[in-house]
């Protein structure tokens, strides 16, 4: 099977179809891939809003066949390490039918605000100063009305980005459809940086996978075998996993200081369900469909429609002392409306919040918002003045890696942070294992556990990953699965140690690159003091501490688990058997001693 | 004494037979449905539709042997109304007055025209003049009928799956959400062939006091902020 990636330069306008069969067959294709065309193209240590960066929106090989994930791959603004976002959706399966499934790769700058409009091989870089400045659901239905011609042009799929982006806020996030975002590490502000509005997308090709006479059987046992346990989340979405990570300490209450506050018991998912759910959504060819949009009537924040999910919700709740899901709702819409990470702006805002509490930020500092914990006007205020980059939203819009300098009066202990991101829906003192998934990723912290080979994997196949732990209920192990999808999809005969090998190449590529922009795994892989000195209480009054030692013993032995060294470094042996040997000189250089 | 291990309790080896019947029963159940004799056709519920597009892909996978969305009788439209919300377009096989498309076919006798032995819709696809005339299409209310050029290049409407007699919709038996059904016509068919922008509006109006491009009230006039609201 022949993998086509669309190439475009936005500084010349030069637009090519490339064919980079060897590279996916190598590194797979989303995250993988996006590492492996970051090191190739972008120079070590390159200014990630200057137009030497790329941006790949990146597919894989199965791509489509249990949710369209794309995976977005830039040097990233906010943390300046390596940035990558996941959105799912029906995106990437329209690249897909498109012709390009491998992906689009963006390159230069354009000259003046544009959108991409493509359909099949009908790829043009059009003017967009008609949508340019204009909020996230609005100009896309502009668009979306504009672009329709016929009954075949109607279905057009836009990630897009909001004013933030446009104002290169630097944890602004990609919108598509609304519902779907890739909105961690600043993907939105490199897509700004570029000029780029919107990408259009429609295609109308055969996909041409190899073997859908072996793709199509697997496809219905997945549907049809044990359905009852996945269907359960088509009810609920996934807000019903917030109150349970309340009772367990998991979930970040008061910017971290608390274990637990009496808002923790006002989310309720039956009243959610009940009081406001319209129907459910879901990506492509998935049977479960957890996107749960809802409508609330109800005042004071009515009528607003959304969806709340655990993660892009992520901090509006009791992190910044918000009571239940009507305040978060509206806030979760509202930054998708502006084009902003609700995580890591959320993360900004509880920062913000207990600096002010402390009586280190006054009201003049925050140009007259008076910011207690839970004031919903207060946060719009300011999260309106983050995403427009107006007075003391323009250092809060740099991130909490680099806000901290920026802002004199602040404290940077009080930011909770893992590598420049925001740690806003998970707490690690309630499990060891969220701890360990949290400091492990080597981008930074994103939903917890995505620095495992597995998650990586999933990632670079461009899957949904909600559901790997149902997968083995059905096929026996993720590596059935995953192979004979690749057979039926690709033609590819993977052997079990060469799936091991492509897992294991995905998850080091993405490290090494990691470490090219500077990270250092034993040093970064770890959390703020605040998780290690000071000691939660649950409801119930149990108590929750995170030791430093136990903590560190983990780390080890994941890393040992993920096939690094010790202190976290890919060995000379491992690089030299998975064919990366070309990473080896400027990782000694980087890390100026040899590998073992 | 009965055995207790480890995941649990163990329950009798030797089952009746409906006990067993039930166990080892696959699939969502829909497939063990009665199917309508004579007339019937695929109501679609499009509250119910998720969108996540197994139909189409089985559809494509019964008629073509292969897996290409573009290749279905059903398609499902997409929408962001501004929740998103997906709707069916299947064709509704409609009685002799309401059939529009083989009154609009321009060939003698008409190419697409209702099969009163299998009770389907039928397409002569080596007479169909293709997408360049697509009067069928046209004509349809729904916009049903759809052409695949240059592989495909004849009017595709759905044909119940109908082999030898045997009647099985792949789509119906796919479908997670129920949102298909294989049934007789309940009322003339004409009530439910929608274009489906026209199904998207009916839904759009669960949301009522929201247009299609706001989400939500913004917090300018939620709290009564002087600044006037950027568009």
């Amino acid at each position: 099977m022949k993998f086509n990636l669309l190439e475009i330069d936005l500084s010349s306008g030069e637009k090519k179809s490339v064919d980079v069969t060897e590279e996916v067959r190598q590194y797979v294709g989303g995250r993988g891939l996006g590492a492996k065309f970051l090191w190739d193209q972008v120079l070590e240590g390159t200014d990630p809003l200057s137009p030497s960066n790329i941006l790949y929106f990146g597919l894989g090989p199965i791509t489509g066949f249990l949710g369209s994930v794309t995976n977005v791959s830039a040097l990233s603004p906010l943390t300046l390490l390596r940035g990558q976002s996941n959105l799912n959706g029906h995106f990437g399966i329209e690249l897909i039918y498109a012709g390009y499934n491998a992906g689009v790769l963006l390159k230069g700058k354009a000259d003046r605000p544009v959108y991409i409009y493509i359909k099949n091989d009908d790829v043009e870089i059009r003017d967009a100063s008609h949508l340019w400045g204009r909020y996230n659901p609005d100009h896309q239905e502009t668009l979306r009305k504009e672009l329709r011609k016929e009954l075949d042009d109607q279905n057009f799929r836009i990630a897009s980005i909001g004013p933030a982006g446009e104002h290169l806020v630097r944890n602004a996030s990609i919108d598509h459809d609304f519902f779907h975002h890739a909105a961690r590490l600043g993907m939105g502000a490199v897509m700004g940086s570029k000029n780029v509005k919107t990408i259009a997308v429609k295609g109308t090709n055969a996909p041409g996978y190899q073997k859908p006479d072996l793709l199509y059987p697997l496809l219905l046992k997945w549907v049809k075998e044990g359905w009852e346990e996945r269907i359960g989340r088509r009810r609920w979405g996934h807000s019903v996993t917030l109150p349970r990570r309340y009772y367990e300490t998991r979930e970040g209450v008061k910017n971290k200081q608390l274990g637990w506050d009496p808002t923790c018991d006002l989310s309720n998912p039956l009243k959610l369900e009940q009081g406001a759910k319209l129907w459910s959504d879901a990506c492509n060819l998935c049977h479960v469909g957890c996107k749960v949009p809802y409508m609330r009537r109800k005042p004071p924040f009515a009528p607003t429609t959304g969806e709340i999910r655990h993660d892009n919700a992520g901090g509006w709740n009791a992190n910044v002392l918000l009571p239940g899901y009507d305040p978060q709702s509206y806030l979760s819409t509202y930054l998708d409306t502006l084009g902003l990470d609700s995580e890591d702006v959320s993360g900004v805002v509880a920062w913000m919040m207990e600096c002010y509490e402390k009586g280190l930020m006054t009201k003049e500092d925050l140009d007259g918002i008076e910011l207690t914990w839970g004031n919903i006007e207060a946060i719009c205020a300011l999260v309106k003045k983050i995403a427009f980059r107006d007075g003391i939203g323009d250092p809060l819009a740099e991130g909490l890696k680099l806000a901290p300098d920026q802002i004199q009066k602040s404290e940077r202990k009080y930011a909770m942070t893992h590598k420049g991101a925001a740690i806003t829906s998970y707490e690690p003192r309630g499990s060891l294992s969220d701890a360990i998934g949290l400091a492990l990723n080597p981008v930074g912290e994103l939903h917890g556990g995505r620095g495992d080979p597995v998650r990586i994997m999933f990632d670079s196949l461009t899957t949904c990953s909600f559901l790997r732990h149902e997968l083995p209920a059905v096929f026996g192990s993720l590596d059935n699965w995953g192979r004979s999808m690749l057979e039926g999809a690709c033609g590819w005969r993977v052997s079990d140690k060469e799936w091991r090998n492509l897992m294991l190449r995905v998850s080091i590529m993405e490290r090494c690159l990691c470490i090219r922009e500077g990270y250092i795994p034993a040093r970064d892989d770890i959390l703020p003091d605040r998780f290690f000195n000071e000691t939660l209480y649950g409801k119930y009054g149990e108590p929750k501490a995170l030791s430093r030692g136990k903590f560190l013993e983990a780390r080890k032995k994941t890393y040992l688990a993920f096939g690094l060294n010790e202190d976290g470094i890919p060995t000379r042996k491992i690089l030299r058997g998975l064919d990366m040997d070309f990473v080896i000189p400027t990782l000694e250089k980087k890390l100026g001693k040899t590998l073992e | 004494m009965k055995k207790v291990e480890k995941g649990g309790w163990v329950g009798p080896k030797k089952r009746s037979k409906y006990v067993r019947a039930i166990e080892n029963k696959k699939g969502w159940g829909v497939e063990n449905l009665p199917t309508p004799e004579g007339l019937a056709l695929i109501e679609a519920r499009w509250d119910l539709c998720i969108g996540c597009g197994l139909c189409e892909i089985a559809c494509s996978m019964y008629h073509h042997g292969v897996i290409n969305r573009e290749l279905s009788r059903i398609r499902i439209f997409r929408y962001l109304l501004p929740a998103p919300k997906s709707v069916q377009n299947v064709c509704t096989q409609c009685s002799e007055k309401e059939r529009e498309c083989e009154k609009a076919c321009p060939v003698n006798p008409p190419v697409i025209h209702y099969d009163t032995a299998t009770f389907h819709m039928v397409v002569d696809e080596k007479r169909c003049l293709g997408s360049k005339c697509a009067k069928c299409l046209k004509a349809c209310p729904a916009e049903i009928p759809r052409f695949y050029p240059p592989e495909r290049n004849y009017a595709m409407v759905c044909d119940l799956c109908e082999r030898d007699g045997a009647r099985r919709p792949q789509c119906v038996e796919i479908c997670p959400s129920f949102a298909l059904e294989f049934m007789g016509p309940q009322f003339p068919q004409h009530l439910q062939r929608i274009h489906p922008d026209d199904k998207a509006d009916c839904m759009a109006e669960r949301l009522h006091p929201l247009p299609r491009n706001k989400p939500q009230i913004t917090p300018e006039e939620l709290f009564g902020w002087k600044t006037k609201p950027i568009k």
